[in-house]
């Protein structure tokens, strides 16, 4: 039978851990909030370094490519270069007509947006979260809970906003919701994403769906955002819906959405930093 | 060496490995697979470090994991500090010496750590029972992941102690 003494001992460890437990209850949480802010700091050098390097890593590999082949991506860039131009015009015309019926009807403005591309440092997807870690932060103005988008639609909300970086939320990741609609559809609905399974891709969930929609995975219907809430303007792409099926009460139906592949693989993204505050 | 360089330099390979566990994460993104190693970082300071060093730098690792992640902040340091508690406890009786145990703690650790992380986070997921496949699968792969580097952390930590001058006090 152990001595009281050496009882002591043996408990020690967890006596200290108690103490440690109760120190970190008692502090406050503005201090709580600069240990957070100073650690996520002291790691953004380590990660905004390994995407540079990252970058001079890929320059190099560009610097191998032989003159055939960059004249061939010249031309390539040039033609798209030619389309693009068509549809800047074409924009800056339906620009022009849409601020013609909004002062002819007198409707509010859809909220202005500023492009600010940036590069992806870290990607964290595990299974209880999906997040990026992007080299722009309140140095470029990023504010909090701008949407972020790429050339596939919508990769997510800026969740964190630091000094260099800012952390954005996946639409892949089961805490993110947004009210979307199905594409010619004026109704909204629920927009969750979902569990992201092993070697597979991204799927979201969506709820609320009205009971006349179909879609199956022979005719998957395109899903994007509704614009409710104002922070994603509407009509950007959020997936492929390709099943759904009555919800459990009948009232309406659940569904599937096929997110883009390369929502996983993004090395860089644009951020729609609104250019009038709300 | 003052303790508090000393509790430092102890943890600058802990801030390496989550570096290098964050570079991973980031280049196998496009698998779905994501690694969680929390246990190596409290095997080696629980079993060879005085109490005190050993906690300090596992607290310091564990705001490192909080600061980054979106979990309540403190989640991953307590839990990181009860791991490292419950294995200094019982590092009398495992042969702390030789690599097989340490690794064969580390992963036991993990795997605690990872378990008990999950059921604290799982609830805030839409349907959680359909989690634990893919939740089953990271845990898989992060133990095979830290079987593998296990041994080269602990020598690396072991090369640290070293360096402090001072290696032979620590495993009185």
């Amino acid at each position: 039978m152990p001595k009281p003494n050496e009882r002591l001992v043996q408990a020690r460890p967890f006596l200290t851990l108690g103490l440690v437990v109760l120190g970190w209850l008692i502090i406050p949480t503005i201090i709580k909030g600069f240990i957070r802010a100073s650690f996520f700091e002291f790691t953004a050098p380590v990660s905004v370094s390994a995407s540079y390097a990252r970058d001079l890593q890929q320059y190099w590999a560009l610097r191998l490519h032989s003159e055939e082949q960059l004249i061939e991506a010249g031309r390539d860039l040039s033609r798209l270069n030619a389309s693009y131009s068509l549809s800047v015009q074409q924009n800056a015309e339906l620009q022009s007509q849409v601020t013609r019926l909004e002062n002819l009807l007198r409707l509010p403005s859809y909220p202005g947006y500023r492009s600010e591309p940036a590069r992806v440092v870290r990607r964290d997807f595990s299974g209880w979260w999906q997040r990026l870690e992007i080299r722009k932060g309140k140095n470029y103005g990023i504010p909090v809970g701008a949407p972020v988008v790429f050339t596939g639609g919508v990769v997510g909300r800026v969740t964190e906003v630091r000094a260099f970086t800012a952390v954005v939320e996946l639409i892949s990741s089961p805490n993110l919701r947004i009210a979307a609609a199905v594409e010619g559809d004026n109704r909204p609905i629920s927009y969750q994403g979902g569990i992201n399974p092993t070697f597979g891709p991204a799927k979201g969930e969506i709820e609320f769906v009205p009971l006349d929609v179909y879609a199956s995975d022979l005719l998957p219907r395109r899903l994007v955002t509704y614009g409710l809430g104002g922070v994603f303007p509407p009509g950007l792409l959020l997936g492929t819906v390709t099943k759904v099926q009555p919800s459990p009460d009948g009232l309406f139906k659940n569904g599937e959405v096929k997110l883009d592949p390369q929502l996983s693989e993004l090395e860089e993204v644009t951020v729609l930093v609104p250019t009038s505050p709300e | 060496m003052p303790a508090v360089p000393r509790i430092l330099l102890v943890f600058l390979p802990l801030a390496l490995l989550w570096a290098l566990v964050a570079q991973v994460n980031h280049e196998i993104a496009g698998l779905h697979v994501y690694l969680y190693l929390p246990g190596l970082a409290v095997a080696y300071a629980a079993l060879v470090l005085p109490q005190r060093e050993g906690l300090a730098a596992v607290i310091l690792a564990g705001l490192l994991a909080d600061a980054t992640t979106p979990v309540a902040f403190g989640t991953q340091t307590l839990l990181l500090a009860l791991a490292h508690t419950i294995v200094f406890n019982a590092r009398d009786r495992v042969p702390r010496d030789e690599t097989v145990a340490r690794v064969i703690v580390a992963l036991l650790a993990n795997l605690g750590l990872f378990l008990v992380f999950s059921f604290t986070q799982i609830g805030h997921l839409p349907s959680p029972a359909t989690a634990w496949p893919r939740l089953i699968c990271d845990l898989l792969c992060s133990q095979v992941f830290l079987a593998v580097i296990a041994p080269w952390f602990f020598s690396l930590q072991a090369r640290v102690l070293a360096f402090s001058r001072d290696h032979r006090g620590t495993l009185s």
